[in-house]
């Protein structure tokens, strides 16, 4: 899924009540089980199914009913979006920063390794003077793409969450 | 669980950055795929 983001839900307080809501909570262990549910735009659900969780999804079988869901469905909807994608650009990070690797990760599972390089600062001296030059310090990490310079990791992962949401 | 081809009940709840997700904001527009996991390092 490369270049697209997708949420990750807390069904947390309270506790499970989302998944309960489905049928899906397992109260006796306090956990949810491995459930996968299609919902289409009409709100109507055409899939529930749940593998137990020690069990293990087949990830083939849950696109190719995502496909037939799409398929059939004849309701309104709206055309897909295409997520607006990120500038090129550089994330600037250091060694041994908790920050940083927050940063990259996120870069990493969001699939953008081929629009932003990463550079790190503490072995890098011209990758700090050019960060020193966009950012005006030497806070790693910071993300220069487009005609942004963004230094909080948390900023930093939501810039590039958001140039690839789909919705 | 419940049944195939009944009403989805809405939710609305946050994502790891606070922000507010809901169900019925996608009525209308788009299918929604939801892989509920019971434990975080587990398998797909």
């Amino acid at each position: 899924m490369g270049g697209i983001s997708f949420p990750l839900l807390a069904d947390f307080h309270p506790k499970g009540a989302m998944a309960d809501s489905f049928g899906l909570y397992l109260a006796d262990n306090g956990i949810t089980d491995r459930a996968t549910v299609i919902i289409d735009a009409a709100g109507v659900i055409k899939h529930i199914s749940a593998v137990g969780p020690p069990g293990s999804r087949d990830i083939e079988a849950i696109v190719a009913l995502c496909e037939k869901v799409d398929a059939e469905y004849t309701g309104e909807k709206s055309a897909p979006a295409a997520a607006a994608g990120i500038d090129s650009g550089t994330l600037y990070v250091k060694s041994g920063c908790g920050a940083s690797r927050a940063a990259m990760l996120a870069l990493e599972n969001l699939h953008l390794g081929d629009k932003i390089a990463i550079k790190n600062v503490s072995d890098d001296a011209g990758a700090m003077g050019a960060m020193k030059s966009a950012a005006g310090n030497e806070q790693a990490p910071t993300l220069v793409c487009g005609d942004k310079t963004i230094q909080e990791s948390g900023d930093i992962v939501a810039h590039m969450a958001s140039c690839t949401a789909p919705v | 669980m419940l049944n195939e081809n009944s009403a989805a009940p809405d939710f609305e709840l946050a994502d790891h950055l606070g922000r507010k997700v809901s169900l019925s904001q996608f009525k209308g527009k788009q299918h929604v795929l939801l892989l509920f996991y019971p434990l975080d390092f587990t398998p797909t």
